[in-house]
């Protein structure tokens, strides 16, 4: 993508000295279209049109025709007639590229990609795997109609080159500063989110309307959306329990707010104190992030549970009676404390660095204590930060669905009901929808409450002038607020830890505690077979292809999550807010539901990609995107955008400025972007318990079957190796990364008294 | 730098690699939906590979996770044999029209309720293992606690076991969805929500998943839990202090079913699959796997540590009435209304 | 420095926000080599036409030329412009020869040959030897000249100054302004140069466009703009100036014959017709006498005076309103209250056409 723009927009070669300057200047010449259409062509002429199977033998026989022919092949042979079509959008684009006069032929070019787009998406949706896809089509038409499998590489590219042509056109008519780059992301993000998050959501969300016949009936969905189950307040009037909905919220809000808060005290302690542990901190704050769900809830029966070593302790020293406390509430609530508080660590942290010193040193000279400096400059400048932090738990909460599954007790929250409305006892998919929307309208209620407490204040830190200040010391009771917070927290998460730890080499936690490496040996033997090693554990499989899948998903939500960010902050154009809000929508809606949406979607041609590793890479890069696109939207709203500018008017294109001021200034984002997804793609369940296939089986669905089947010594196994490996490749991220140079001086120590 | 871009290149090459690799091909192989646990799933695949050479691919998921994939994947299905689990969601698929018709030339080998089963379905889905439904104690904390040694269904609604009984939410869960279709058959519809209630005060927590009363029973986490009789032995063989008992009173079970998925890619491979797996060689898979469900093919030795069927008192199961959605809907319906929510 | 510099032409240009105007339908020229200042308070609109310029905003409507080629629809990155800007925009990741070395090194220019080029405009902005420090670690002065030496590296068609010394201390812009106008005037350059100070406009410009309300209030030398402001606002803008009205009694060809309070004056008409009229009188243009001079003074009272080393400022109270006067030639000091006459010169009033 980089590649074609830069190529289709700069001719700016470089000059000899003699020449004196090196920017160009003959505006007509700003766009140059002939590599796309030159790649269109070959997309279509050349290219097999529909998707191959790389593993059958007879994959090219028969070429250009047959199952590897290309479309003008298939076309023209009359095979594939309505393929035909696709030449006259062609033949515009060829047109335009003949065309001198500029106003012309960037319109023919919008014309032309339009038209393009409309004619592969047309065809590819009419004429589907059994026939006509549509009963209208087939009565005019008449009988079952040709068939055709899902697009292929051809076809892909195709779809590329049109939409690009089309941004090349609208660039050429002073679209976004008439910057091919900017156009062309933003086209190509909008379209992957219509594909991959609109497409897929609206075949389901729809369902939420039907009734199981897939009848529209409107009453039915009244019903569904107003019923007491989930909004009933029987537990503010009476001894009955409370609606799921307000569960859901009630428990987001305490979640958010935890792990804001928690979030922030470990950033202070990292960036503004000289603790000793900082390191050992650091990777404790971490670690839940990369823990396999159910993991954690299984820590906290064994610590808290009737029989939990804590609960037997404090039963026989202090004769406090055992009880199940931990199931419901508490139990949800502590274990996504533990499991979120990093991601609010890691947007905060880099909003921390970011905050100017100056400003604070500005604060302290008009006398004001470090106390009110920190209340009155630094806590309102973490304002993006905090909301970001706090949004991103709120929606983690809402979606998290292993931790209410193991610990959640009589406590209902939307995400296991409507897991369970799917894959239940008594299957409703339209009422899983109905509880979707819920859900998604909450998203949208905190989405909103936060774009309305941050406001249209300016947060810019990170100027062009270089700061020459000191960040200010922590005031005293800051500091030993968040060492009170954190510490105990981190002392919470260490003994979960050495728990999950121990857990892998015994026999069965909690009940036989005989040292044994059975775990190991059945998931992860290794023997040394004729041929070499041989992995014959049963975990095996499952360990190599999560880790390639997710260190393809990882790199590519960061490069799109970033991208989006920096389109959001930096440029403007007509439906911004709403494009900002479709980049949170697969976020906020429960995973079980993704799934099962993306099998709806992605089962059928043309966008036939069910049992291939990269439906799962898909959902996982639009899955996780919201977070690249949130912790890029905070760091980007410090920076102020006189660089960028500068940055332009010394002739760098776009894609130039990104690569070499934003991307350097953005390094924390790129960092938190990298890791969440990596790790998110190691750890998530719900949204691909329906995707992965015989070949590509994912960690987290084993771990699930085994925890199923009771066989927690072997899940817990799993799930240390996968601990390890995650932070092996944190750290590799973070040396790959490296620092963010903003030519600041290093925080001077605060020291805490024994006593305070 | 330069490393780490060529490092890039290598990871999106390989990467790159595996993304092009389609959808399997459609010959000598068999796509099978294994919803039994892993150890058991793995060797019946194997074994089958090394008898007949077609290479399988097999995805373990939940029954209920199953049924909603092949619903989802109807019109293109994926799966072509869904073996194993709970036999509801066999039922209703087979009620959708998802599955197919078979009759395997095996069918006389089988016990009458497999046969049932299959008979139920119009031949969509046959039984392949049942287990009865039941429950069990932590014997070290009814000792503790002096309590006497539940015995039947209503040795439950005792007060002493206040907050001491784990169930499953039948909502979730088809384990418990037996129990609740169970007592309906023992005691009539309005006597056995009269028991619910009554229940409803010493249980302490629905849980999501059927299993799990009796993982929580093992680690004393609760003292009584109601599951399958074979979920509690597999407890009992890994160590646990429990007792697993099948009520005095009755008790309904569960028919592990297979089914084979309409428009399956590879049906030839699917009807050997599923003859073979109703062969007493597959079946003896089961107990190695520590499955101690009781097979459907008469003359499939039967593991010893097997709650034997013929010392439990089953009731006559009427699977096709409660198998059916409307009143499974119905049942859930109610039991949301008059029990789930009631004070303690 | 070669090449010849380049014009640029403004035809009619438009810029909207939404409903809101930022740029009104603006036309002008600013010739090859030369400075023109883009003055006017905050808000009419000034940055905004600089951005246009610049290609950091598009044009609603409107032609932009550059060099009399048509840039209207080019990007940033196209046209031969840099910028200076007012929080200078120093990358903070990169060191003083990195930030000056960009420009040539996005071109695809050698970098061991971008970096020459970087030390050499170091160099001509007085800061060789502190190529590898840090922004942070540079004063707000060194910081502008790295900013400069930045710009100044491409050797642009036309370079752009966006109130530049907005951040430096009265003396220090004193001097950078001079150095600029050195600069521009050394490598013969075409300057646009935005700021809301009219002193610093009159000071560094070879022509000024006053700007007010998203549209061209005026354009000319600073000497026309002073002395035959075309209207009130540019009269006031530009210089202070009392504002008075006079009455015009009799017109002798372009001249006229003026009436204020009791003084009567012979000024140039500019186009005033018989009849009341406005009259702009520049502080410096009042004499203050503790005696009547004649037919052209009025009587005042001192209200209030500043000693500002080189001249006195004071406000008189007087018939014809209240008047600010500086007296350059600090004869004596007269103290609040003291009686005193103000005398009128006809060189420094002017009639503001209506």
């Amino acid at each position: 993508m980089t590649a074609i723009t830069e190529a289709a927009g700069g001719s700016s070669r470089p000059r000899s000295a003699g020449e004196g300057r090196g920017k160009r200047r003959t505006g007509a010449e700003s766009v140059r279209s002939g590599p796309l259409l030159l790649a269109a062509w070959i997309a279509y002429a050349l290219l097999p049109w529909y998707w191959l199977d790389f593993q059958a033998p007879a994959g090219m026989a028969g070429y250009p025709l047959g199952p590897a022919g290309s479309g003008l092949a298939l076309a023209l042979s009359g095979k594939a007639w309505w393929l035909a079509p696709i030449l006259i959008p062609l033949i515009v684009a060829t047109v335009a590229w003949r065309t001198a006069d500029p106003l012309r032929r960037n319109g023919l070019l919008v014309f032309a990609g339009a038209l393009g787009l409309w004619a592969v998406l047309k065809q590819g949706f009419v004429v589907g795997l059994k026939g006509w896809n549509f009963a209208w089509v087939a009565a005019l038409m008449g009988g079952p109609g040709p068939s055709q499998a899902g697009f292929g590489l051809g076809a892909g590219l195709l779809l590329l080159c049109f939409l690009l042509l089309m941004c090349q056109g609208l660039a050429g008519r002073g679209w976004c500063r008439g910057d091919a780059f900017i156009v062309s992301a933003v086209g190509i993000v909008v379209a992957l989110i219509l594909l991959f998050v609109f497409f897929p959501v609206s075949t389901i969300l729809a369902s939420a309307f039907q009734d199981n016949a897939g009848h529209l009936d409107f009453a039915l969905f009244v019903a569904k959306i107003t019923d007491q189950s989930i909004w009933g307040l029987d537990c503010v009037t009476g001894r009955l329990r409370c609606g799921v909905a307000w569960n859901t919220l009630f428990l987001g809000v305490l979640v958010g707010v935890a792990t804001t808060a928690l979030g922030l005290a470990f950033a202070l302690i990292a960036t503004r104190t000289d603790f000793r542990l900082k390191g050992a901190l650091r990777i404790l704050s971490i670690l839940p992030i990369i823990t396999p769900p159910f993991v954690i809830g299984l820590a906290l029966i064994l610590l808290f549970g009737r029989s939990g070593a804590v609960t037997a302790w404090l039963s026989e020293w202090f004769g406090i009676p055992r009880s199940r406390w931990i199931y419901g509430l508490p139990g949800i609530f502590l274990a996504q404390a533990l499991a979120f508080t990093p991601i609010a660590y890691m947007v905060l942290v880099g909003v921390v660095q970011g905050i100017a010193p100056s400003l604070e040193e500005a604060s302290q000279t008009l006398r004001a204590s470090r106390w009110t400096t920190f209340r009155t400059v630094t806590l309102p400048l973490l304002r993006p930060g905090l909301a970001n932090a706090f949004l991103l738990g709120f929606v983690e909460s809402l979606a998290d669905f292993g931790n209410p599954l193991v610990l959640g007790g009589n406590f209902e929250v939307l995400s296991t009901k409507i897991f369970f409305a799917v894959v239940g006892s008594a299957t409703d998919q339209g009422r899983a929808a109905v509880l979707s929307l819920v859900l998604l309208a909450f998203t949208l209620l905190a989405f909103w409450a936060q774009q309305m407490w941050i406001g249209k204040k300016v947060y810019v830190t990170v100027g062009g002038k270089g700061d020459a200040g000191l960040p200010l010391p922590l005031p005293k009771r800051v500091a030993v607020a968040c060492y009170a917070t954190a510490l105990p927290w981190a002392l919470f998460t260490a003994s979960v830890y050495v728990l999950i730890l121990v857990g892998g080499f015994v026999r069965s936690l909690g009940r036989d505690y005989t040292i044994t490496l059975d775990h190991y040996l059945s998931g992860f033997r290794i023997e040394q077979g004729a041929g070499g090693l041989v992995f014959s554990g049963g975990a095996w499989d499952s360990f190599f292809a999560t880790l390639e899948v997710a260190a393809m998903a990882a790199p590519l939500t960061a490069v799109i999550g970033l991208l989006t960010g920096y389109l959001l902050t930096r440029q403007r154009f007509a439906g911004l807010r709403a494009f900002e809000f479709s980049t949170m929508l697969s976020f906020a809606i429960p995973g079980t539901v993704i799934g099962v949406s993306y099998i709806l979607a992605f089962n059928v041609p043309p966008f036939e990609l069910t049992g291939t590793a990269l439906i799962l890479v898909i959902c996982f890069v639009f899955r996780n995107m919201p977070v690249g696109v949130r912790s890029a939207v905070a760091t980007l709203s410090q920076i102020d955008k006189s660089l960028d500018e500068a940055s332009l008017t010394l002739g760098a294109r776009s894609w130039t400025t990104l690569r070499l001021v934003v991307l350097p200034l953005l390094r924390p984002a790129i960092l938190a972007t990298l890791v969440y997804s990596f790790v998110r793609a190691m750890t998530a369940v719900s949204a691909v318990i329906f995707l992965v296939s015989a070949k590509y089986n994912m960690a987290t669905t084993y771990i699930v079957g085994r925890v199923e089947a009771g066989e927690f010594g072997i899940a817990i196994a799993y799930a240390s190796v996968l601990i390890v490996v995650m932070l092996v490749a944190i750290l590799g991220f973070d040396r790959l990364v490296g620092k963010r140079k903003l030519g600041r001086r290093e925080a001077p120590p605060v020291t805490v008294a024994a006593g305070g | 730098m330069f490393l780490t871009r060529r490092a890039l290149g290598v990871a999106f090459s390989a990467g790159f690699s595996i993304v092009l690799a389609g959808p399997v091909a459609a010959q000598g192989q068999l796509t099978v939906y294994c919803s039994v646990q892993e150890e058991w799933c793995r060797p019946m695949m194997a074994a089958f590979e090394k008898e007949t050479g077609i290479k399988v691919s097999m995805t373990r998921k939940s029954s209920g996770e199953t049924y909603a994939q092949v619903k989802a994947e109807s019109a293109n299905p994926r799966g072509d044999v869904w073996w194993g689990g709970t036999g509801d969601p066999h039922m209703q698929a087979a009620e959708e029209g998802l599955t197919e018709e078979y009759k395997s030339p095996k069918l006389t080998e089988l016990n009458d309720w497999a046969v049932r089963q299959w008979e139920g379905s119009k031949g969509r889905t046959v039984g392949i293992y049942s287990g009865a439904l039941g429950f069990a104690y932590n014997t070290k904390l009814i000792a503790e606690k002096k309590l006497p040694e539940p015995k039947c269904w209503a040795d439950l609604l005792d007060p002493k076991l206040k907050d001491e009984v784990q169930v499953a939410d039948p909502n979730s869960s088809g384990t418990s969805y037996t129990m609740l279709a169970t007592m309906v058959q023992i005691m009539g519809e309005q006597k056995a929500f009269e028991y619910l209630k009554a229940l409803h005060k010493n249980i302490n927590q629905y849980t999501k998943s059927g299993a799990a009363p009796a993982k929580a029973t093992s680690l004393g986490e609760t003292t009584v839990g109601i599951a399958f009789l074979h979920d509690h032995v597999m407890m009992i063989v890994d160590g646990a202090p429990m007792k697993a008992v099948a009520p005095c009173e009755g008790t309904g079970y569960e028919i592990g079913s297979m089914s084979i998925i309409k428009g399956a890619k590879n049906m030839d491979n699917a009807k050997k699959f599923y003859d073979w797996a109703l062969t007493p060689a597959a079946q003896a898979l089961a107990a190695p796997a520590k499955s101690f469900q009781v097979p459907s093919n008469k003359a499939t030795p039967i593991p010893p540590q097997a709650p034997k069927l013929a010392d439990i008192k089953l009731i006559n199961f009427d699977f096709a009435k409660y198998g059916s959605s409307d009143e499974r809907k119905r049942l859930l319906a109610k039991w949301d209304a008059e029990v789930k929510n009631l004070p303690k | 420095m070669s090449k010849a510099p380049a014009s640029v032409t403004f035809r009619n240009v438009s810029k909207r926000y939404g409903l809101v105007t930022a740029v009104d339908d603006v036309s002008f020229t600013i010739e090859p080599g030369t400075l023109v200042t883009l003055l006017g308070p905050s808000g009419c609109g000034k940055t905004t036409t600089l951005r246009l310029i610049a290609g950091l905003e598009m044009a609603s409507e409107g032609e932009i030329l550059i060099g009399g080629a048509d840039v209207t629809r080019l990007s940033a990155a196209d046209r031969d412009v840099s910028m200076v800007f007012q929080s200078y925009a120093l990358f903070p990741h990169m060191s003083v020869i990195e930030n000056v070395a960009y420009g040539p090194t996005v071109q695809g220019l050698p970098k061991a040959r971008a970096r020459e080029m970087a030390a050499e405009k170091i160099a001509v902005v007085g800061l060789a030897g502190l190529e590898n420090r840090s922004p942070s670690e540079l004063s707000g002065g060194q910081q502008q000249r790295v900013a400069v030496a930045r710009a100044l590296v491409l050797e642009p068609q036309v370079l752009l100054f966006d109130e530049p010394l907005s951040n430096l201390d009265a003396k220090l812009r004193r001097r950078v302004r001079e150095d600029i106008r050195a600069l521009q005037q050394d490598l013969n350059l075409t300057v646009a140069y935005v700021t809301h100070d009219q002193e610093e406009a009159l000071a560094v410009s070879d022509r000024i466009i006053v700007m007010s309300n998203a549209r061209i209030a005026q354009t000319g030398t600073p000497r026309e703009l002073y002395e035959q402001p075309a209207d009130l606002f540019v009269a006031d803008f530009i210089g202070d100036a009392n504002i008075l009205d006079g009455v015009l009694e009799e017109e002798r060809g372009d001249r006229g014959l003026v009436r204020l309070g009791s003084i009567q004056l012979e000024l140039a008409r500019r186009g005033a017709k018989k009849g009341p009229v406005k009259l702009a009188v520049r502080p410096d243009a009042l004499a203050i006498t503790t005696v009547a001079n004649g037919r052209a003074s009025v009587e005042g009272v001192i209200e209030h005076s500043s000693y500002l080393g080189r001249s006195l400022e004071y406000r008189v109270s007087s018939p014809l309103g209240e008047l600010f006067v500086v007296d350059n030639g600090r004869a004596a000091v007269h103290a609040p209250g003291s009686k005193i006459q103000v005398g009128f010169s006809e060189s420094g009033i002017v009639v503001l056409p209506n």
